[in-house]
């Protein structure tokens, strides 16, 4: 039974539904509505999300309530602000509506303007991981530290006013050898991603179903 | 019948459908090689590096959900999930899986505990410890993936799924806590932070071989040669649509826009 239930039926749920997908997308047939039926599964895509936001919550709840009793040093009094913070989302939410200027003020006070704090300290982190990479130890990190330099001085203004021919310069390092660089690494994913949806649609990829015990096998 | 514009891909799609079936049908009389991917023969040592510090390990598949476009590349990051999982059982290292998207979350923790079970310590997984959901929010979830690095200190760091800007906020955190890296993604803009900070890295199509890879089965081996056969494939069409493109003839553009 345990291979039906962790195997086989999620397997054929998978081959279902991205066969629609499919037919959604490439074929139509008079009669056969794929589109209500894709709208429709997407739907339920909904649903479950809002349903498996309740065990994040569950689990944060179990794990930093851990930390606030055992009194975990350096961790429990961030955990105890945590829960507060849900808490007060919480409330606030429910009792006025999630698009009320109560909300809307909590929002935008708090996670809004953490979260672009967070995003601005990016530079500080490129900045440093570049500083490590632009290192001519060998031909390949010489070039990269020739391109990096080009780079740098063309998005500077001072340097780039100065040093006008340097403009054109990473004008064509972008367009030519970066570009068709990206580009294979898209042709290459993109067939990957495909290599994998027909192997998971077919039920050899199980990876992500994880392994059977010998018991569910036998089971 | 079909859609107009689109008969061209679907006639791609089947066409690397079959490449894959004949591929895996082929493996089964030649079993097929695959060339060394340095990240994932180093798994082992970066589990065998934590068990010696007594450090946990860190695994995170990004931003992936299982809803949109980057679902492959979750899907792929959740099949090395299953075998870090059973190697850090084996081992006695304690892994941390953090979520971004709480459906992932059911998903992984079967997955973890059919890993630790299989190892034959069914009683050393923590789901509420281990399989950590926190936030669904990008910032959110990134601040608190550096504060985890920050107090547990992973001795090993596994990134593999669909990476946005807090790919270098998380490289650079456990660079700065001395943790071996891991990286691989699909998402061409963050390949580069990953190249200049993570130790090893899987550029795009080997995270989706990953899981072949690691299972050693010689099945799914044969569809990844499939899919090398639509790789050559696509570079004989760019070939010829350059020559035609420079002899003044449309042909394949048309051809592509049926």
């Amino acid at each position: 039974m345990s291979m039906v239930f962790k195997r086989n039926i999620p397997i054929v749920l998978v081959f279902v539904t991205a066969l629609l997908f499919i037919m959604e997308y490439f074929v139509t047939i008079p009669g056969i509505d794929f589109k209500s039926a894709v709208t429709t599964v997407n739907n339920w895509g909904i649903i479950l999300t809002a349903f498996t936001l309740g065990f994040g919550a569950v689990n944060l709840f179990i794990l930093h309530t851990r930390h606030i009793s055992r009194r975990t040093k350096g961790q429990w009094p961030f955990s105890l602000w945590m829960l507060i913070v849900i808490v007060l989302f919480t409330v606030v939410g429910v009792s006025t509506g999630a698009t009320s200027g109560q909300y809307t003020w909590l929002y935008s006070s708090s996670y809004f303007a953490l979260s672009a704090t967070v995003y601005s300290s990016l530079g500080f982190y490129m900045t440093s991981g570049i500083y490590r990479a632009l290192r001519a130890k060998n031909v390949e990190s010489g070039l990269l530290l020739i391109v990096g330099i080009i780079a740098l001085a063309k998005n500077a203004p001072a340097v780039a006013s100065g040093l006008p021919i340097i403009v054109p310069w990473e004008a064509w390092i972008s367009a030519v050898p970066t570009t068709s660089a990206q580009r294979g690494i898209m042709i290459g994913a993109a067939l990957g991603a495909l290599a994998l949806g027909i192997r998971t649609m077919i039920g050899r990829e199980t990876g992500f179903l994880g392994k059977m015990t010998e018991a569910e096998k036998g089971g | 019948m079909f859609v107009t514009g689109r008969i061209f891909a679907l006639g791609m799609l089947v066409a690397i459908w079959i490449f894959i079936l004949v591929g895996m049908e082929m493996a089964k009389k030649a079993i097929p090689t695959f060339r060394k991917l340095a990240g994932l023969d180093a798994l082992p040592e970066m589990v065998g590096r934590a068990a010696e510090t007594g450090k946990p390990v860190h695994f995170t598949t990004g931003l992936g959900e299982l809803n949109t476009m980057m679902a492959s590349q979750l899907i792929a990051g959740l099949s090395v999930l299953s075998y870090v999982s059973e190697l850090c059982a084996k081992a006695g290292v304690r892994i941390i899986y953090t979520v971004y998207q709480s459906q992932v979350m059911p998903i992984a923790t079967e997955l973890m505990k059919a890993a630790y079970t299989i190892a034959g310590k069914p009683e050393e997984f923590d789901a509420d410890d281990q399989v950590r959901y926190m936030s669904g929010e990008q910032f959110a979830y990134a601040t608190a993936v550096q504060g985890l690095a920050e107090r547990e200190r992973p001795a090993a760091n596994i990134m593999i799924g669909p990476f946005y800007a807090e790919s270098m906020l998380f490289a650079e955190t456990f660079y700065r806590i001395g943790s071996i890296q891991l990286a691989g993604t699909a998402r061409g803009y963050q390949i580069p932070f990953f190249a200049v900070v993570c130790d090893y890295l899987l550029i795009a199509e080997e995270i989706y071989a990953a899981g072949a890879y690691l299972s050693k089965d010689p099945i799914l081996a044969g569809s990844i040669r499939g899919q090398d056969v639509g790789k050559l494939l696509a570079l004989v069409m760019m070939i010829v649509g350059i020559i035609l493109t420079a002899l003044g003839s449309s042909a394949l553009i048309n051809l592509l826009k049926m």
